[in-house]
C-alpha cells in the first residue's frame, strides 16, 4: 500500500488482488440474501472506495483495521440502499428456467449500468484498462492522447464512476 | 464487469488523490486571508485593543482559538475511517464542561437580571450575524478539505469542522467586539459558534458522505 500510494502500479495491483478475496469473504458473510451477483456488486463498491480513499490510510497505521472500516462502511451503506430493492431468489424460478451455464461468480452487473451512463470516451478508457488489459501506452496510442492525458482521463473516469454509483444508491 | 477487470482499471490509476491535511493546508490560509480582509473592511479592531489584550478580555480571542485547534484536530482524526476520538475528544468534552461551569459561575454571581442586561443588547445581533458571516470562507475550506476524507460519521465530522470554523471566526470577531462581560461573551459566542456548527452538521451529512 505504501508503494501504491507513491504510484507503483504493479505493487498496487498485487495488493488489490491480495485483499479482494478477504473483502469478498467479508461482504458475502454479511450479505447472504443479496445473492452472489449482488455481493460482487457490493464488493466492487468497496474496492472503488478503497481506491478513492486510499490517501486516508496513514503510512504508520496498520492496514487491516483501515480496510475493514472501509468494507464495513460500504457494506452497511449498500445493504441499506438495497433494503427496499427486491432481489427475488433465483431458486424460486429454477424449475421454470431452462438449465443454463453457471454464471461467472465474479461477474457483477451494477458496474455495467454505471459505465453505460458515463460519457463514452471515459467508459471506453475504463473498459480498455479493465477488460482488455491495456497499458497506459497502448491506450494513449489507440486514442491518440499523451500518456499524461490518459492517466488524467482514467483518474477522472474512476472518480465519475464512484460518484455515479453513489447517486444510483439513493 | 468482472472484479478482476475493475482491479486492473484501478491499479492503472496511479494518480494519488489529495489527502485531507494536504487540502487543508492548501485552502485554509487563503480562507483565513479572505476572512481577515473582510473583517478589516467591515469590522476593524476595537479602539482599546492593546488595553483589552492585557486584561482578562484577552481570553476572548484565545479561548475560541484553542477550541478551534481541538475541534480541527478531532475532525482531521475522524476523517480516517478506522479512527476513534481518543484523547482529543476527551479534551474537547473537558473544554465544554469548563466553559459551562464558567457560565454557571458568572450566572450565579450576576443573577438572571444581570444576564438580561448584559446579553440582550444590540451587540447580540451583531455577534450572532458577524461570526457566522466571517466563518463562511473558513467553513467552505474546512468542508472541502474534509470531503477528501472517509469519515465513518459524516454528520459528526461536519459538526466538528463547523465548530472549528466558527471558533476561528469568533476569535477574529473578538478583536472587534467590545462587550467583555462573561454573561455576554459566553452565551452569545457559544450561540454564534453553535449556528456554524449546526451548518457544518447539515452540510457534512451531504458533502462528507462517501
Amino acid at each position: 500500500m505504501r508503494a501504491a500510494n507513491r504510484g507503483d502500479a504493479a505493487a498496487y495491483r498485487e495488493l488489490l488482488q491480495a485483499i479482494t478475496p478477504v473483502l469478498r469473504g467479508v461482504v458475502r458473510a454479511r450479505g447472504r440474501m443479496l445473492g452472489p451477483e449482488g455481493c460482487e456488486d457490493v464488493l466492487q463498491e468497496v474496492l472503488l472506495a478503497v481506491h478513492m480513499k486510499r490517501q486516508t490510510w496513514r503510512e504508520d497505521a496498520p492496514l487491516r483495521p483501515w480496510l475493514y472500516a472501509i468494507a464495513r462502511h460500504k457494506t452497511a451503506d449498500a445493504f441499506r440502499a438495497r433494503g427496499h430493492r427486491i432481489d427475488l431468489p433465483i431458486e424460486a424460478f429454477s424449475e421454470a428456467l431452462p438449465a443454463q451455464d453457471i454464471p461467472d461468480p465474479t461477474q457483477a452487473g451494477d458496474m455495467e449500468k454505471v459505465l453505460a451512463r458515463l460519457d463514452p470516451r471515459a467508459a471506453d478508457i475504463v473498459r480498455g484498462f479493465g477488460m482488455r488489459g491495456e497499458t497506459v501506452a497502448e491506450t494513449a496510442a489507440r486514442l491518440q492522447m499523451t500518456e499524461g492525458a490518459v492517466r488524467v482521463a482514467l483518474h477522472r473516469a474512476l472518480k465519475a464512476v464512484a460518484r455515479l454509483r453513489e447517486r444510483m444508491m439513493e | 464487469m468482472k472484479t478482476d477487470d475493475l482491479l486492473a482499471a484501478l491499479a492503472a490509476d496511479t494518480r494519488p488523490g489529495p489527502g485531507v491535511a494536504q487540502r487543508l493546508s492548501r485552502a485554509l490560509p487563503g480562507a483565513m486571508v479572505v476572512a481577515a480582509v473582510v473583517f478589516a473592511l467591515g469590522w476593524g479592531v476595537r479602539q482599546d485593543l492593546v488595553a483589552a489584550m492585557t486584561s482578562p478580555a484577552a481570553l476572548k480571542p484565545l479561548v475560541p482559538l484553542a477550541l478551534a485547534g481541538l475541534a480541527g484536530t478531532l475532525a482531521l482524526t475522524l476523517s480516517r475511517p478506522e479512527a476513534r476520538g481518543g484523547r482529543t475528544a476527551t479534551a474537547l468534552w473537558v473544554f465544554a464542561v469548563v466553559l459551562i461551569a464558567a457560565f454557571g459561575a458568572a450566572l450565579a454571581a450576576g443573577g438572571l437580571s444581570g444576564l438580561m442586561t448584559d446579553l440582550f443588547t444590540p451587540s447580540l445581533i451583531t455577534c450572532l450575524a458577524s461570526i457566522p458571516a466571517l466563518a463562511l470562507p473558513l467553513l467552505a475550506a474546512t468542508l472541502w478539505a474534509l470531503s477528501a476524507g472517509a469519515p465513518r460519521r459524516p454528520a459528526l465530522t461536519g459538526a466538528l469542522g463547523g465548530l472549528a470554523a466558527g471558533s476561528l471566526a469568533a476569535s477574529l470577531y473578538a478583536l472587534y467586539c467590545d462587550q467583555d462581560t462573561a454573561l455576554f461573551v459566553l452565551p452569545a459566542y457559544a450561540s454564534a459558534i453553535g449556528i456554524v456548527t449546526l451548518t457544518g452538521t447539515v452540510l457534512g451529512t451531504r458533502t462528507l458522505a462517501w
